[in-house]
């Protein structure tokens, strides 16, 4: 399949935010959501769908108690509205963070002559997440071979947080010092960068941000005129 | 004209009382292999970010006295800027220096001469070069990230010889490689100072550098106790004061030597070639 242009995905997850906003609540956002979750499982990124869940399932518990159980009846489908627009825009934020190519964002940043400065401030802040994963894990297992116990009560866990959390909040100053120096040996920020790949919009591209912006126009028009 | 020079260099890191460097004063001439080593807080790795003009723009810190790479200063911003793409810095963590945005070793290899600007076809055919020298051409399509530590060293240093530099500051570069590793990397590094380009090592592991490094200096203390031909300090005895570790041979001369009076010699062979023409 022919991967879409680095910036699409992200105008994607924009117009599902808009129109988690703008459709009539609550039956529209949840066909929104409903219409994004059938992409993400088309897709097959049933990952993606399962974390969306685990993230949203807290969110659900909290609107169905506020807004369902103590105001009944309206708060109900209030509740249902605010979970559904969370759900669909978290979701599609998921499939665009999977359809991320870090290398290929450099190249179309550069291909549209912008700041290679200014495009890896972005990277750097959509690959913070992964990085501080990946150093949360590490820092977990070192401190269980030292004997810190992570799991159990609700006690033991607190205890545990300092231990893990010094160390993350220390790595990570000083990986941002590596990160800066190794890209600094490597040029970033002195010329005007090569696109190793010229990546430019395909009828894809086109064809799935039309839908996209004639739903938010659709929304738009309904909400001014309704 | 010297590709390095050092005038009276000091250098303190922030918070700390000990200065890490201190009145060093050298020239180095490209096209040499320069080997720094010393105990562990010589100041070998100080000086080599120093030069690169890394220290103290990311480590924080003071310099004292002055400094010459390739005839630009590389404290000074414009002095960084001229040297952008001529100088590869290599440290011994490779993982701490993948730009962690290519996807691909090739992609990760062409990542600092496309930051250059420099013309795609030209940056692509460098890079396949710079692979097959580290022989990691077999590993172009896998992530960076997938990699063992050896292979992530090799493929920061390919990175390196991308950039096709005037000066490589190498900090105990073979410490994530295997035997096989090093014997490349050593030979790479004997192709580039052949090339002209100026060669800084820092490394305290004597049996790989003493076979193919031409001068040595050592360090104690931020201060330059040493500096001569590898096989000549290396083989004095007096090198144990310094903190600096020798050869294995070496060492074995040497507790030979306290053992049998008839193995006292006013220098140790070095290597396995100088120990045979000695003793077989």
């Amino acid at each position: 399949m022919t991967p879409l242009h680095p910036f699409t995905p992200f105008l994607l997850v924009l117009a599902t935010a808009l129109l988690a906003v703008l459709l009539p609540a609550p039956w529209g956002p949840v066909v929104l959501a409903l219409v994004v979750l059938v992409i993400a499982l088309l897709l097959g990124a049933f990952r993606q769908v399962g974390a969306a869940l685990l993230l949203t399932l807290p969110l659900w518990i909290f609107l169905l108690i506020l807004h369902g159980a103590m105001r009944g009846g309206e708060g109900w489908l209030a509740a249902i509205a605010q979970g559904s627009r969370l759900t669909g825009i978290i979701l599609a934020s998921l499939l665009a963070y999977r359809a991320f190519q870090p290398s290929r964002f450099l190249d179309a940043a550069a291909t549209r002559g912008w700041s290679s400065s200014a495009a890896l401030l972005v990277l750097a802040t959509l690959q913070a997440a992964p990085r501080l994963r990946a150093r949360v894990t590490r820092i977990l297992e070192a401190q269980r071979s030292r004997g810190l116990r992570v799991r159990g009560r609700a006690l033991g866990r607190a205890r545990a947080l300092v231990p893990v959390t010094l160390p993350l909040i220390l790595q990570t100053l000083g990986e941002v010092d590596a990160r800066a120096m190794a890209l600094d040996t490597r040029g970033v920020g002195t010329a005007r960068r090569t696109a190793l790949e010229v990546v430019r919009m395909r009828g894809l591209d086109w064809g799935s941000l039309l839908v996209a912006a004639s739903a938010v126009v659709a929304a738009l028009a309904w909400r001014v005129l309704a | 004209m010297s590709a390095f020079t050092a005038t009276a260099v000091g250098f303190r890191y922030g918070n700390t009382e000990r200065a890490a460097l201190s009145d060093v004063t050298l020239s180095l001439d490209a096209a040499v292999v320069t080997w720094f080593t010393g105990a562990p807080g010589a100041g070998t790795s100080t000086l080599l970010l120093l030069a690169a003009g890394l220290a103290p723009l990311h480590t924080g810190g003071s310099v004292s006295g002055s400094a010459s790479l390739l005839g630009e200063n590389p404290q000074s911003t414009k002095g960084r800027r001229c040297l952008a793409g001529r100088v590869a810095y290599v440290s011994a963590d490779p993982a701490s220096q993948l730009s962690g945005i290519a996807e691909t070793v090739r992609r990760e290899v062409a990542f600092a001469p496309a930051n250059l600007g420099r013309p795609r076809e030209q940056i692509l055919a460098v890079a396949e070069r710079a692979m097959a020298r580290m022989e990691i051409a077999h590993l172009a399509e896998r992530a960076p990230a997938s990699l063992s530590g050896g292979e992530q060293q090799r493929a920061v240093i390919a990175s390196m010889l991308a950039l096709e530099p005037d000066a490589w500051l190498l900090d105990e570069p073979g410490s994530a490689l295997d035997a096989r590793g090093r014997e490349t990397l050593a030979s790479v590094m004997r192709e580039e100072a052949k090339r002209g380009a100026l060669v800084m090592v820092a490394s305290e592991d004597a049996d790989w550098l003493a076979g193919w490094a031409d001068r040595l200096i050592i360090m104690k203390e931020g201060r330059v106790m040493g500096d001569g031909v590898p096989a000549t300090l290396l083989a004095d005895p007096s090198l144990g004061e310094t903190g600096a570790g020798s050869t294995a041979v070496a060492t074995f001369a040497r507790a030979l030597a306290e053992r049998d009076a008839r193995f006292a010699a006013a220098t140790y062979p070095v290597t396995v070639q100088d120990a045979l023409e000695r003793w077989a």
